[in-house]
């Protein structure tokens, strides 16, 4: 028999009933709920299903899922969603004119400050709600009305890696969990399977987004919630095929016997809880087998539905592949989804530092028509309404041009950014916050990203200071100690 | 709170901002004004609360919500926190609190009690209506402030406290007793009124303590040898073998470099190698290995540059503070807070690992439970002021042999390792360390000198009472850090104590599961209590009386009955003991991802014992699993299924976690079959009957019993027929292979009894 402490910390291995109330209590999940809820959530556990079997969440959520388009590199919120038409008036100007406080160091590069630039795109009212949207979202733009845009959002770095592990894990520092690992951690997946959590990176070869796999780590939770990255090329999961030479028949044969002397061991150990859960971890792994690639794959998907992602534009044709292959992977009870547009150097991403109109109408072209098509698949299925899509990055871009590149860039701006949510719980059609005139600071309503993080939780269900783990002392949860709903938003 | 509620959005606000310090935080949201009753609501809530909420929140919630306990962080204790959970919003009746005592949403509170009186529910939510009034906390809160020195309460706490010299009980079984660790046990468990098991059988001996000591299973023939073995000190002899063994070190080193969460790469954006860091794992074997003394250990982790200078592993032993992660690539603003990391990244980690304590916590406060105020923390931190990351070269040690080699050190006055954010101008450390509030660099409070924690510092001696001084003409360094280890490993004045507790808990964890204090790396408030505190102190006497050494306490430890035992339940003493805390029987553990991945190459006859020197990401590597590159955005896939920790904080004690993805490992990744390839090949012009009877012992240390030996003999015959079926050419060696792969399949293989 294992100790409750034991139990905490296998997390997973805690498959009996004992296991699994000693686990939510000890967590400070569930505070102590010896509900019904959590005993549906028992008599799923006993029957072995392990760490990321679902669990009822702190009240009622709007949302089941997650999808979150990652705008790697951060996108300029001044050439995509947050209309600034001063830029105009003060296109040319030195930023010391209009922020005499301002520093070089702002941004990433200081030797390279421009003045103030207008963007070089258009903006366009759209959508019943007449939101302005730049000429590079021609299709997102259709769905504004679905949207909850935040134009208030601020971090605490300049620099990518810390304002991705900021923007994954609310530190800015490496070896917290993410999001995404706190969800599945919380909540389990609807999908024994599958992966709870998904990660897809850039698959045209640039690489993963700056600070690599920590951006969806589990760090000091049970390794079971880290993200599993589908391998852009070769198979996407580790270890999904049959050794070569092997048949289903012959292997479903080896697995029988496992599964005879796995149950005569178990005989003699009856006491030992977890060897039943081991058992069963090699049905649902024979399962997978199967399961895994049957969501992946899209080729089963009318040509229709293909063409609604941009399958058939070679500009977009992989974003859209990702994005359709995540819709089929949520739709089967995947948690959460992350997919990351573009890769690791500068201007191999949203980094537009040194073109930033060429550089943000490529990646615009790229995940445009894809994820609308999302939104409209996801609509038209009636998954919508439970499924949250984020659209955001790590930060946002200043609105001064960055000199020295082929043509004006832009360089991070830590102080303001915009990202969007819909579906899930959330309001359509509505904006939250503003920047300054010019976009250089939010300044109404500011929204940092703890409190993104509280509201991503709060959609799902879960109240942000009570999803806790404890570690070396102390009990960790997503939001450290701040984070506020941001309600103005909510559905 | 800026009184800008009232002013227009804009620009007006955003210079006002950015003339204030922290303008990103400083904006918040205005505040609805307040109602004109307020008053008089807030009155009479005060009344309700006196005569009817305060008595019942007393009596029925403040156990566990801001008393003894914070469960679920919700903490009722005062006003300020109740509002800030957000049990109360929304008013009385839509209130989450009112939802869960009327029974309305789970979790039913008071939990597993009784509900409350209908009248105290509705009592209730009219006092959150009138504004939920106190007039005191519910509880006399310790003064807040800790930056005076700590009260003799606080150096009285258990671990904090000196070690209590205890004899070993007298127990009523006599006969049961093998070393004085079994006294203290058996003692405790007698007033239990349960009896312990016997010893388990020699085949589950050997395999038990082959794991616990090398990670790696006994051979057939080592097993047989040791069954035959009539001696009356077999087992004794089987443990200094083990404990003699190069592969003991490498064992245990592998424990030690998940507290130090030891990584090979800088980590965040380019993850750049360290190419030389490896050198601190190869000094953890020898060390292990050579039964280092434990203070030794310490000392040289922390300032082996100094107090060894000419000794390479002395210098390697440094790689211990600055083997954390650090952002290479920083803006200029970023320059000093990252340094601040660092710091805190050393402090913690040495808190941590050392002194099971969370010294981190007092980095922006006082630490809430433990007695260690933020300027200790930056004291103590300053030790590490001008220390950084350098590569040194290196002669042999003195009378040693060889050719010179670069190796990692943490360390002054050499030079810093060169990387990225050179470019910027990173000045790498400042001269000066400074107090700071809430972790701001922004927000310098005065120089901190070097010092350490006030509550292990005893009788009034101060930092200066354990100042190493540096030799004469030595100025490359401080001696902060040799001044600092002198204060760890002071078992009179200093920490040494608590780091021989500490220690000693380690050990006993690893032998048992479970260490005597739960919580490996909390020795604080918030942690575990001890289970055996007595035993717990008489261990840590015992290993400073006896030089430190760990190795002959862990010969005591695993001589020990209550290591022997087998491992037999039942049910009436799993009534009184579920969790096994006293130690009644031996419960099995599951194995970590090491020697699962060691074990399975052992068996298919695989495995590379080649030791040190630089390790490799490559998955088909077949040395043993402490010899891969621990590179944190390339972490070995098969290790990370198996709960290997990401090596960014250090780790006291592993989860444990039983996924599909594991058993695809065993079933489809190329690591099973190529070593089910190599058990078959091992077996190679046997019979079906000696097949099953060799892979058994090989793979289990046993023969298989009847029904398994018939159902692994059906199995041959049928998996051939199978694939002579589908055409294979050698369907003999084809079922054999699979039969291999089953048996490594076997939850036998890495659970241990």
């Amino acid at each position: 028999m294992l100790t409750r402490r034991q139990l905490m910390q296998q997390a997973g291995g805690g498959f009996g009933l004992i296991g699994l109330a000693g686990l939510l209590q000890d967590e400070g999940l569930l505070e102590a709920s010896a509900s019904a809820g959590t005993l549906e959530s028992e008599k799923r556990l006993a029957l072995g299903l392990g760490p990321m079997a679902p669990r009822p969440s702190h009240f009622p959520g709007r949302a089941k899922r997650v999808i979150w388009m990652f705008i790697n590199g951060g996108p300029s919120h001044v050439d995509t969603w947050d209309y600034k038409p001063s830029l105009e008036k003060w296109d040319g100007k030195s930023i010391k004119e209009f922020d005499p406080e301002f520093k070089n160091t702002t941004g990433f590069f200081k030797d390279s400050i421009g003045g103030i630039m207008k963007s070089p795109f258009k903006f366009t009212p759209r959508g019943e709600s007449g939101k302005m949207v730049s000429e590079i979202f021609p299709y997102l733009g259709e769905h504004v009305d679905k949207m909850a845009f935040v134009h208030s959002g601020f971090t605490e770095s300049n620099n990518h890696s810390p304002a991705l592990f900021m923007m994954n894990t609310g530190l800015a520092r490496m070896g917290f969990p993410c999001v995404g690992s706190w969800v599945t951690y919380g909540l389990g997946s609807e999908s024994q399977n599958l992966p709870g959590f998904v990660v897809m990176s850039d698959p045209r070869g640039r690489g993963l987004p700056k600070g690599s796999a920590a951006n969806w780590g589990a760090a000091f939770l049970p390794g079971v919630y880290q993200g599993t990255h589908l391998r852009p090329k070769g198979p996407p999961i580790d270890n999904l095929e049959r050794p070569s030479g092997v048949s289903d028949g012959e292997q479903r044969s080896e697995l029988d016997l496992v599964k005879q002397l796995n149950q005569l061991h178990r005989d003699r150990f009856a006491a030992e809880t977890d060897l039943a859960a081991r058992i069963e971890s090699f049905e649902l792994a024979y399962r997978m087998q199967s399961a895994a690639p049957e969501a992946i794959d899209i080729e089963a998907e009318p040509e229709h539905i293909k063409r609604l992602y941009g399958i058939d534009d070679p500009k977009c044709e992989h974003v859209a592949k990702q994005c359709l292959s995540a819709r089929r992977m949520l739709e089967r009870g995947v948690r959460y989804v992350q997919i990351y547009s573009g890769g690791m150097e500068n201007q191999l991403s949203w980094d537009g530092h040194a073109d930033i109109k060429g550089n943000h109408q490529q990646f615009a072209g790229e995940t445009d028509k894809p994820v609308a098509g999302l939104l409209t698949d996801l609509a038209q299925r009636g998954l919508l309404d439970d499924t949250l899509v984020i659209w955001g990055g790590e930060f946002g871009r200043l609105p001064i041009s960055q000199t020295g590149g082929k043509s004006p860039g832009r360089d991070h701006n830590p102080h303001a950014f915009t990202f969007w949510m819909a579906g899930g719980g959330v309001k359509g059609g509505v904006s939250h916050g503003e920047t300054d005139e010019l976009g250089y600071h939010a300044a109404v309503d500011k929204v940092h990203v703890n409190d993104m993080h509280a509201t991503i939780l709060h959609l799902l269900g879960i109240d942000h200071e009570r999803l806790t783990y404890k570690y070396n002392g102390r009990r960790f949860r997503l939001t450290d100690v701040a984070g506020k709903v941001i309600k103005p938003i909510l559905a | 709170m800026l009184t800008l509620a009232s002013r227009p959005a804009g620009r007006l606000i955003l210079l006002i901002a950015l003339a204030t310090a922290e303008s990103a935080f400083a904006l918040e949201k205005p505040e609805a004004p307040l109602p004109a009753d307020h008053a008089a609501k807030m009155a009479q809530g005060l009344v309700l609360f006196k005569e009817n909420v305060r008595p019942i929140l007393v009596a029925k919630c403040l156990n566990c919500h801001g008393g003894k306990a914070t469960k679920a962080d919700f903490d009722l204790s005062d006003r300020k926190p109740l509002i800030a959970s957000g049990m109360i919003e929304g008013g009385g009746k839509k209130s989450q609190l009112y939802a869960v005592i009327a029974h309305a949403e789970e979790p039913h509170m008071p939990l597993k009690a009784p509900k409350l009186p209908d009248d105290a529910i509705e009592k209730i939510a009219q006092w959150i209506d009138l504004g939920a009034p106190y007039d005191k906390p519910l509880v006399e809160k310790k003064a807040v402030a800790r930056s005076s020195d700590p009260t003799a309460d606080d150096r009285n706490f258990w671990s904090l406290r000196a070690l209590k010299i205890a004899a070993p009980p007298v127990v009523k079984n006599e006969g049961w007793i093998r070393t004085p660790i079994d006294r203290f046990i058996l003692a405790a468990l007698e007033t239990k009124g349960i009896a312990p098991n016997p010893p388990a059988d020699r085949r589950v001996l050997i395999r038990r303590l082959y794991f616990d000591l090398v990670g790696l299973p006994p051979t057939p023939e080592e097993v047989d040898a040791f069954l035959k073995d009539v001696r009356p000190d077999a087992y004794e002899k089987l443990v200094d073998g083990l404990l003699d063994s190069p592969r003991y070190g490498e064992r245990w080193a592998r424990r030690w470099m998940d507290v130090a969460r030891f990584a090979e790469s800088h980590g965040y954006e380019q993850d750049y190698d360290r190419p030389h860091a490896f050198h601190y794992r190869d000094f953890l074997i020898k060390a292990m290995n050579q039964d280092m003394p434990f203070d030794k250990f310490v000392a040289w982790q922390l300032a082996g540059d100094e107090l060894a200078p000419d000794d390479p592993a002395a210098m390697a032993a440094t790689g211990f503070l600055g083997a954390g992660a650090f952002p290479t690539q920083l803006t200029e603003a970023e320059f000093e807070s990252a340094r601040y990391n660092e710091l805190d990244d050393m402090t913690a980690t040495t808190g941590s690992a050392f002194l099971g304590l969370s010294v981190g916590c007092a980095r922006c406060h006082d630490h809430k439970y433990d007695p260690i105020p933020t300027e200790d923390y930056y004291r103590m931190a300053a030790t590490f002021a001008s220390t950084i990351r350098s590569e040194v070269e290196m002669p042999p040690a003195p009378g040693a042999e060889g050719k010179p080699v670069t190796v990692q050190v943490t360390a002054e006055g050499f030079p810093h390792t060169k990387h990225h954010a050179d470019d910027r101008g990173f000045p790498h450390f400042y001269a000066k360390s400074y107090v700071l509030n809430r972790g701001d660099v922004n927000q310098k409070k005065g120089e901190a000198a070097p010092a350490f924690l006030r509550v292990l510092m005893r009788e009034g001696k101060g930092a200066e009472y354990w100042r190493v001084e540096p030799p004469k003409g030595w100025t490359r360094s401080t001696f902060r850090r040799a001044s600092l280890a002198r204060w760890l490993t002071d078992t009179e004045y200093g920490a040494g104590e608590l780091a021989a507790r500490v220690i000693v808990n380690r050990l006993w964890q690893h032998h048992f599961g479970r260490g005597i204090v739960a919580t490996p790396n909390d020795f604080g408030i918030q942690g575990e209590r001890p289970t055996h505190p007595e035993l717990l102190d008489w261990l840590a006497l015992d290993l400073v009386r006896n030089g430190w050494t760990l190795k002959r306490l862990q010969k005591l430890i695993v001589t020990s009955a209550v290591y022997l035992q087998d491992g037999t339940v039942d049910e009436a003493r799993t009534k009184v003991d579920r969790e096994n805390a006293y130690y009644w029987r031996h419960a099995p553990l599951r194995l970590e991802a090491e020697p699962i991945r060691d074990s399975m190459l052992a068996v298919g006859g695989l495995l590379d014992t080649t030791m040190y020197g630089p390790g490799t990401l490559d998955p088909n590597m077949r040395r043993r699993s402490v010899y891969f590159q621990i590179k944190r955005s390339e972490l070995i896939p098969t290790m990370m299924l198996f709960d290997w920790p990401e090596h960014l904080v250090s780790i006291g004690q592993r989860n444990v976690t039983t996924t599909a993805p594991q058993a695809l490992m065993f079933m489809n990744s190329a690591l099973g079959r190529s070593c089910a390839e190599g058990l078959a090949h091992r077996l190679s012009n046997q019979n079906p009957a000696e097949i099953v009877r060799n892979a058994y012992r090989i793979a289990l240390g046993r023969e298989p019993r009847d029904d398994e030996a018939k159902l692994s003999l059906g199995f041959l015959e049928g998996q051939r027929d199978v694939y002579k079926r589908d055409g294979q050419a050698d369907a003999d060696r084809a079922a054999k292979v699979d039969f291999c792969q089953a048996l490594l399949s076997m939850s036998e293989l890495i659970y241990i009894p």
